[in-house]
């Protein structure tokens, strides 16, 4: 009986380690965040982890509704000058859609 | 994102729009994938804002969309601030408040979530903040795992 505690131990070892591991590499910044994913097989973290609800808490930011949204000047894609937000104060409510192709 | 587009034209005469183009989330020198791969969309990590507009460029297109695009500086600063990526839905009120904040991408991106706030943004009547304190869900995470 005892080598089969032995095996349950290092098996929770194992997985405790790859749930932090995997946790960590969530709260970094995302291009550091995409080379661990690259060395990563996704089953592992997909498969093993709850990962979702993992990513749900690691990416949640640091804004809530309600909350002045934080200021900007970006420019325009393809010239034609810079938006600023506060801007849009007063006049029509903005849609934010942050993304990217891939 | 025919939801995107279809939301814009809904609503582009009431509210402002814009696509925040951020690092991409799986460039060739990072976390590629395969369906990338096979679509030819093989954008690398954007240093410089002139490199970043160029992908925007194949985004942009080849998602064909509609609404006006704004291009985030390489600090990254924006999608910092906001948690954006790899991508994230916000609506601001006109009182520069945030009214809607989507799950973090790809679990949360769902447009339609967006149609909500601004029917009540829109509505009228009664003052935003008031509107704000209202008992509005905060975030609409998908189900957890």
């Amino acid at each position: 009986m005892k080598w089969l505690l032995r095996v349950f131990i290092v098996i929770a070892v194992l997985y405790a380690t790859l749930f932090a591991v995997v946790a960590v590499a969530m709260m970094q910044p995302p291009v550091r965040f995409g080379q661990f994913m690259k060395r990563m097989p996704p089953a592992l973290v997909w498969g093993l982890l709850p990962a979702q609800s993992m990513w749900l808490r690691a990416r949640a930011g640091t804004l809530a509704v309600g909350q002045e949204a934080p200021d900007f000047t970006l420019p325009r894609y393809k010239g034609n000058g810079a938006v600023t937000l506060s801007a849009h104060r007063g006049v029509r409510p903005v849609v934010l859609v942050f993304g990217s192709y891939t | 994102m025919p939801a995107l587009n279809d939301l814009y034209k809904k609503y582009k005469d009431r509210a402002e729009f814009y696509i925040v183009y951020i690092q991409e989330a799986h460039p060739v020198d990072a976390w590629q994938m395969d369906v990338n791969v096979k679509e030819g969309a093989l954008l690398a990590t954007t240093k410089t804002l002139d490199d970043r507009t160029k992908a925007a460029d194949t985004c942009v297109i080849k998602l064909g969309l509609d609404l006006p695009a704004l291009v985030d500086k390489p600090d990254d600063a924006v999608e910092r601030a906001y948690t954006g990526w790899p991508d994230r839905l916000y609506v601001v009120d006109t009182n520069g408040k945030i009214a809607f904040k989507s799950a973090p991408g790809p679990f949360g991106f769902k447009p339609e979530d967006v149609e909500s706030t601004l029917k009540r943004l829109l509505a009228g009547g009664g003052s935003q903040a008031q509107r704000l304190t209202g008992s509005e869900t905060e975030e609409a995470p998908s189900p957890v795992l």
